[in-house]
């Protein structure tokens, strides 16, 4: 009886159980391939269908308009503004330092979030072109996107690896390559095999309808002006004529107006109380303000909103902790980007743009009373944004340096902005053309006809003539915070020269380092750019 | 899982069916008490002499066999001397052993029990006598010390936060690295549900081959707890109570309002104490009422325990309400044992705010506590009529923070647990098990529209904050095992077999939401007032629930013993979790241990134990989170109502077991008054679940859950006990608990990382904990302090000699830096040492505990020492290593300080107080307990312990994020609560 026992029993829980195995892993609180296919739209609440919008989205996560990622390392290396340590706020180890000197590794972490960032923008893209369904015009436009991220990685790393389908790899490419995909794959989206003088575009899977926060003919073209301006510098060979063309094409086409007189939106940054405040920004500040959504020099923008589309946060980046109390922020700003004193001097003081581009000076706040910084380190308690910077680190003066405020901050402002931020507008291209048109001649004064639009426009005397070193400044003074900075000082030759409390810096650092994780994690198909 | 409990039912219905039949004979069956005080033997043996039939005692001290009359049952425990009793008429046989020389305790293993002398493996046993004394509210913190290898520490006196426990150092990078807790046979009970007073005994098993019965959950070790049950007889009342009182017991040194005037700080015109503003003597009492006794079968034991606990940060500390019903009843003849456990726990939580702690030290001593004393024109309405210093990073006024804002909770646990035994023959034994476990919190954290802090007062727009967040979770447990001995004359064989299923669910609901009409009521209760309801994108909503988390294992297990001197116990489990990918759910574990007494044998004079012992067991670790094998989504909202989704992690199907292969040696020792246990080991962990970067061209998103990297420790671990005195009127008893442990990381997933940023303001990218393929865990590295220069700024050593001074924190890991290793955050050795003195009736005992080799950084100093003209509105740290002249902040060696400690943890003296003819009390003890009462150490900050586990830096009122960093040990954070003395009268007595 008791054998029987003995050898009756453990089968028979084994047996009982043994049904009891099941461990498929069923989530409820997470969205998985098995519930979602990638990237298609499913209408929602709202009842839209605009597949592309995570693909578009991505602009803003790979850093367009935010602190720590594509923007930053565009203008912190270059001469229009840097992040002075004031006391131990704001050293942060040195990487601020180290962006501004050009003494970045491959560990810094600015550099890795941009890459990481512009690789994801990159797969969305290719996750909708193999999963989704998509009619032409919305194939034509994520090519197009793809490239433009691709352009980004070719003027930041020079080599990388160009994957087109989810899931794949591909050995790096050379900058050149990269640079020929670009062209390519924005040429295909525009049904031509090369941009000429009078080139027929009805091939082209794009529409030719005025939508800036999407891709059209025109923002396409632009892409492509922007790419061959600096073709040199990629590639070792000039396409100035074919910049010329692309960048002639979108201003001929009439479609866009430099925002000029007249053209203006009710200024949502005025205090009642400040009679200094205008009603309406007029002109240039138009083109940058919180409410600058369907601006008419607009061709390519990345859309920014409060509520759906957050991520720009200039106001709490840039501004004095005071600041707050003249804008009424949501939030208490944090102190951070400055601009440099020779690059804010560099503006006449009737340039329209440098009251456009700047907060400086004492600050009021919004009941006209002065601000105060309780903790002020020179002194006096009222906030004044002085254009001087007294030293990068340790010990800048907190309310050191004009503070960057091209794109308006509005009263009861959030953290998250609202101003739209443009990839492409009508100004550039002016500038793109005069450029290339000069460089291509051989001759500045070349340029004359287009920088002299642009002066105009900013309320300034025209050029009767005029220099490189004139037109990067001119350059400058209009794309200031636009994330262009370095790769024009480098297309100028003067990113490795010395400024204010920048030396000279090697001819290397002109291409970032691949990021130190992702070489490790490439298993040897990753390989540093020279000089890291 | 309808499907499971219905073959679970059945299968109950089936064995049971079966051995109802099967069991129709005479039963004997009685209990084996100790006769020099009666209590219960358990695990004794009886065995039919002649004849292979025996038994064992259960935890009662009862047994039950089949046996003839005229048969002879020989009792046996070990440490005792043998009885023989002839079976009569009666079935019951009730025998009282007499001690033998040297008691052999029974230990609580997985699914049983053992002979102390039969276990081969590191497991310790610490009963009640020698848990830590005092107004103890975490379980956990009775074993403080006590047991070398696992440490357990809560920096500061937090009341409502748990200890972090390490078994034998980090066991895991990116899993659960807590111990597994078993509490009265249910595996993953919370251990929040049991009340201190409840506790019996707590068994630790340290190694792999004691936790791979465990499988996958033992990894990091195992402690169980065995909770106190009713004895039979007459109902017995007792009653416990105690009442203390805790205070901050090691200042911060800051500047006084004039120390800080002096040096060039901003004067604001007051001098205010914040520290003493925001603390308090933190008055606490416990309650404890138990019920026991039992006729016939039954036995049972009720108890209640009431804990009220406050803080010594003001507003901070908890009321908690626990009750807790053991059963035990036997039926069918006594053949089967049903136990039965239910307890069910309720706190109410005012966890306060830690920030206070934090900015009471920063915050500029001149300033007023109340705005009306501002020394500028200043409107104090719109900040609730406190003083605030406006304009500055991360300063908020510490008592408008304590006053003003509410940060409460409720917790509550429920569980009950039910076993049946039955005994299908005297040789074998099934056991069925069905526990669930049910807990809901909820937290409520509301800030008014005064209020500075979290509370938005500046804004003109969007004032006050209320954050509700609250979840339940719900674990059952279904196991059924089987236990078969075999008595071989000189050996003997048991043999145990069985299924578990365990499976876990839980859910959860944030929302936060401001923008509130005025401060007339608390609007977290009111939600609906709030004006983030009228526009979009403010509040902040989230809800999770869980798959259904299963783990599902067989096990069995062999325990072997020859001439009661050779043991050898092995084990094996296969387990499934539904975490793991697609093709790698299931792992096997497996155990093997030797143990010889080698003194029965070499029969050395003088020694009375000389037991050496060898256990080798596989364990994993599984990860917290669910669904880390599969691709994850985020959705995009567009502007215009469509929604896509992007792709934040990519899948991971190979995803497998972290495992944890252990080798543990072990020597037992014991002569006249001196015994010792020394253990050495090492284990090998490899393939830990942690996200890693991949290629982000190639997964379209950097990270993903990989198995990668493998750990190594190497320890000792030593535990002497010594009786000094052993008189009637004076005896004296010593121990002595060392540990020593060495982790390293021999690979990771990327040669070399720096962890851990100081924080803000200006030090975020300043991260201070190298991990490092090859080397040791807890490295704080950094540059070398030498001097200051004349604009303040320090000077660092040029390291490595090469003349060129590379000290950039993104040159960490470059070759040519000069960094060195300041600090290691893991102590190298840890000490304990109880002391128990009984003089004339009184009862003393202390316990000295120290921690030696670690280092902390203090972020205080780091952040508020150096005198920076721009920070001259906060306040400057003190201490005697500031350096004059220094006014830039930046990380070196000079905030990295040696941390070690030796402390009176623990010091009680009791009394048994006789009441003469007063017979309604009886055993009357009173007790006044000290625990923290003084701490040597050189570390200038709060609490020298070490801090095992890093949260991260939590700046500008931001709240601290809830995963705490394993591999960034030694940093003390600035929202550390301060640690707290505590002077307890004790009184317990039975009525």
């Amino acid at each position: 009886m008791k054998n029987i026992g003995k050898y009756l029993v453990y089968p028979c829980i084994l047996l009982a159980f043994s049904a009891c195995t099941d461990l498929e892993e069923k989530l409820k609180g997470d969205i998985t391939d098995d519930i979602n296919i990638p990237g298609i739209s499913t209408g929602g609440g709202g009842g839209g269908s605009d597949v592309l919008n995570a693909a578009f989205s991505e602009l803003r996560n790979s850093g367009t308009a935010n602190h720590g990622a594509y923007y930053s390392v565009q203008e912190i290396t270059s001469d229009e503004m840097c992040i002075a340590a004031k006391g131990g706020d704001w050293f942060d180890g040195g990487i601020l330092i180290d962006l501004h000197k050009h003494t970045y590794k491959p560990t810094h972490d600015f550099v890795k979030n941009t890459w990481n960032g512009t690789y994801n923008g990159i797969n969305t893209c290719n996750e909708l072109l193999a999963k989704a369904t998509l009619d032409d015009n919305q194939k034509a436009q994520t090519r197009a996107l793809r490239a433009y991220f691709y352009m980004r990685l070719m003027d930041l790393y020079g080599n990388v690896k160009i994957i087109t389908a989810p899931g794949g790899n591909a050995p790096q490419s050379k900058r050149a390559d990269v640079y020929k995909f670009v062209e390519n794959e924005l040429l295909a989206s525009l049904g031509i095999t090369a941009v000429t003088q009078g080139m027929d575009l009805s091939n082209s899977a794009l529409g030719t309808a005025n939508n800036p926060y999407r891709i059209n003919r025109y923002a396409a073209m632009g892409l492509l002006a922007k790419l061959y301006l600096n073709s040199e510098v990629y590639t070792g060979t000039a396409a100035y004529d074919k910049a010329a063309i692309a960048a002639g094409y979108v201003i001929d086409s009439g479609v866009y107006q430099l925002c000029g007189k007249g053209c203006k939106v009710t200024n949502l940054g005025r205090r009642p109380a400040v009679s200094s405040d205008p009603a309406e920004l007029e002109g240039f500040a138009a083109v940058f303000a919180p409410n600058n959504a369907n601006n008419p020099e607009h061709v390519f923008t990345v859309l920014y909103d409060e509520v759906s589309a957050g991520g720009m946060n200039f106001s709490q980046m840039n501004l004095h902790y005071s600041s707050q109390f003249t804008w009424n922020f949501q939030d208490q700003p944090w102190n951070g980007y400055a601009t440099l004193e020779e690059f804010y001097n560099s503006f006449e003081d009737k340039d329209e743009r440098k009251k456009a581009s700047f907060i400086a000076g004492p600050q009021l706040d919004f009941g006209g009373s002065a601000v105060l910084d309780y903790a002020s380190d020179d002194g006096n308690l009222v906030l004044d944004y002085t254009p001087k910077i007294n030293e990068i680190a340790p010990n800048s003066l907190r309310q050191a340096g004009a503070r960057p405020g091209k794109f308006s901050f509005k009263q009861f402002g959030r953290p998250d902005m609202d101003n739209d931020y443009p990839i492409v507008r009508l100004g550039e291209l002016y500038l793109i053309r005069g450029e290339a048109l000069a460089r291509a001649a051989g001759n500045w004064n070349a340029s004359l006809p287009d920088v002299n639009v642009v002066r105009a426009r900013a309320g300034v005397a025209a050029f009767t003539a005029v220099t490189a070193d004139q037109f990067l400044a001119e350059r400058g003074r209009e794309m200031f915070q636009e994330g262009v900075r370095r790769t024009d000082l480098i297309r100028f030759g003067k990113y490795n020269a010395a400024w204010w409390e920048k030396p000279v810096s090697p001819a290397y650092v002109n291409i970032f380092p691949i990021p130190q994780e992702q070489i490790n994690a490439s298993g040897g198909t990753l390989v540093q750019n020279p000089g890291y | 899982m309808k499907s499971c409990l219905t073959k679970w039912s059945f299968s109950l219905f089936l064995v049971f069916g079966f051995f109802l039949t099967a069991s129709a004979q005479k039963m004997v069956s009685g209990k084996i008490t100790d006769a020099s005080n009666g209590e219960a033997l358990i695990g004794a043996n009886v065995l039919v002499k002649g004849s292979d039939s025996g038994t064992i005692t259960d935890i009662d001290g009862t047994y039950s066999l089949k046996a003839s009359q005229g048969d002879v049952l020989v009792f046996s425990y070990a440490g005792y001397t043998d009885q023989e009793i002839v079976v009569g008429s009666s079935t019951t046989v009730n025998v009282a052993l007499e001690a033998g020389k040297l008691l052999d305790e029974v230990v609580v293993v997985g699914y049983g029990t053992q002979r102390e002398k039969e276990i081969t493996s590191a497991v310790v046993s610490v009963s009640r006598e020698n848990f830590n004394q005092g107004p103890i509210s975490d379980p956990a913190q009775l074993l403080q010390g006590k047991v070398s290898g696992l440490q357990i520490y809560n920096r500061g006196g937090d009341p409502n936060r748990a200890s972090v426990i390490r078994m034998r150092g980090i066991s895991t990078v990116g899993a659960n690295v807590e111990p597994l807790v078993v509490v009265d046979g249910i595996i993953g009970a919370s251990l929040q549900n049991v009340d201190p007073n409840d506790i019996e005994s707590i068994d630790v098993l340290k190694d792999g081959s004691a936790a791979a019965i465990y499988g996958s959950r033992g990894s990091s070790g195992v402690i169980i707890v065995t909770t106190k049950r009713g004895s039979k007889g007459g109902v017995k009342l007792s009653y416990s109570g105690q009442f203390g009182a805790s205070s901050a017991m090691r200042g911060i040194n800051i500047m006084t309002a004039d120390e800080f005037v002096a040096a060039g700080g901003t004067n604001l015109g007051s001098k205010t104490d914040w520290i003493n503003e925001v603390t308090q003597t933190g008055l606490n009492q416990v309650h404890s009422i138990s019920a026991d006794g039992g006729s016939g079968s039954t036995s049972y034991r009720i108890s209640a325990n009431l804990r009220q606990v406050d803080g010594i940060l003001k507003n901070s500390g908890f009321d908690q309400l626990n009750t807790r019903l053991n059963l035990t009843t036997k039926a069918l003849n006594d053949k089967l044992t049903i136990d039965f456990n239910t307890s069910f726990t309720e706190r109410d939580q005012e966890f306060g705010f830690n920030e206070a702690l934090r900015y009471a030290i920063m915050y500029n001593p001149t300033a007023p506590v109340y705005g009306d004393q501002s020394p500028f024109p200043f409107n104090s309405a719109q900040f609730g009529g406190y003083f605030e210093s406006l304009g500055l990073f991360d300063s908020f006024n510490p008592v408008s923070i304590i006053n003003q804002n509410k940060n409460t909770g409720k917790r509550r646990e429920f569980n009950y647990g039910a076993n049946l035994g039955y005994k299908v023959t005297d040789n074998l034994t099934a056991n069925f098990r069905v526990a669930q476990q049910s807990n809901s919190f909820s937290t409520r954290a509301y800030y008014p529209t005064t209020s500075h802090f979290r509370g938005n007062a500046t804004s003109p727009i969007r004032k006050g904050r209320a954050d509700l967040y609250s979840g339940d979770s719900a674990f059952k447990l279904y196991e059924a095992y089987a236990t078969h001995l075999s008595d071989f004359g000189n050996s003997t064989l048991t043999l145990t077999g069985g299924y578990s299923f365990q499976q876990n669910n839980f859910q959860s609901n944030y929302l936060s939401l401001g923008d509130f009409p005025n401060n007339d009521i608390d609007f977290i209760n009111n939600i609906e007032a709030s004006q983030d309801l009228l526009k979009a994108g403010l509040i902040s909503a989230n809800s999770d629930q869980s798959p259904d988390e299963k783990i599902i294992a067989f096990f069995g297990r062999a325990n072997f013993t020859y001439d009661d001197a050779i043991f050898v116990n092995a084990s094996l489990r296969r387990e499934g979790s539904t975490k793991l990918g697609e093709d790698n759910k299931w792992g096997l574990f497996p155990s093997l241990g030797v143990g010889v007494d080698l003194n029965k044998y070499a029969k050395l004079s003088n020694v009375d134990l000389l037991k050496i012992r060898a256990g080798y067991g596989v364990t994993g670790a599984l990860p917290g989170q669910n669904g880390l094998s599969k691709p994850i989504r985020g959705i995009v909202n567009g502007a215009d109502g469509s929604v896509t989704t992007q792709l934040i992690r990519a899948a991971n199907p190979n995803l497998k077991w972290e495992e944890k292969a252990e080798i543990n040696v072990g020597l037992e020792f014991a002569s006249g008054r001196f015994s010792g246990t020394l253990d050495v080991y090492t284990r090998n962990i490899k393939d830990f679940i942690l996200e890693r970067t991949v290629d982000v061209a190639e997964f379209g998103v950097d990270r993903r859950y990989e198995n990668a990297g493998k750990l190594s420790t190497k320890g000792l671990e030593l535990a002497l006990n010594y009786d000094v005195a052993q008189g009637d009127e004076f005896s004296y008893t010593t121990g002595v608990v060392f540990s020593t442990y060495k982790t390293t990381l021999d690979e990771y997933v990327i040669p070399a990382e720096m962890r851990a940023s100081l924080g803000a303001p200006g030090q975020n990218g300043t991260n201070m904990i190298l991990v490092k393929e090859g080397a040791e865990i807890g490295q704080i590295w950094g540059p070398v302090y030498s001097s200051v220069d004349d604009k303040g700024s320090p000077v660092f050593v040029d390291v490595n000699g090469d003349g060129k001074l590379v000290t950039g924190q993104d040159k960490a890991l470059e070759p040519d830096v000069d960094f060195e290793v300041l600090g290691k955050g893991i102590p190298d050795f840890e000490l304990g040492w109880t002391n128990r003195v009984n003089v004339s009736g009184w009862s003393i005992n202390a316990f000295f505990r120290g921690a030696f080799g670690h280092s902390l950084v203090n972020s205080f100093r780091a952040f508020y020492e150096p005198q920076i003209s721009t920070q001259s509105s906060y306040n400057f740290m003190n201490t005697s290593l500031k350096v004059d002249g220094l006014s830039t902040a930046r990380f070196s060696s000079l905030y990295v300080e040696k941390a070690d400690f030796f402390k009176l943890d623990n010091l009680s003296i009791s009394r048994q107080i006789s009441l003469g003819d007063f017979k309604a009390i009886n055993n009357l003890n009173v007790s006044l307990t000290g625990q923290n009462l003084f701490v040597l150490s050189k570390y200038t900050g709060s609490d020298p312990e070490p801090s095992l586990v890093d949260y991260g830096s939590a700046d500008n009122g931001a709240n601290e994020s809830g995963s705490a960093d394993v591999l960034s040990p030694g940093i003390d954070r600035r929202n550390n609560y301060f640690s707290a003395r505590t002077v307890t009268l004790g009184l317990n007595f039975n009525f």
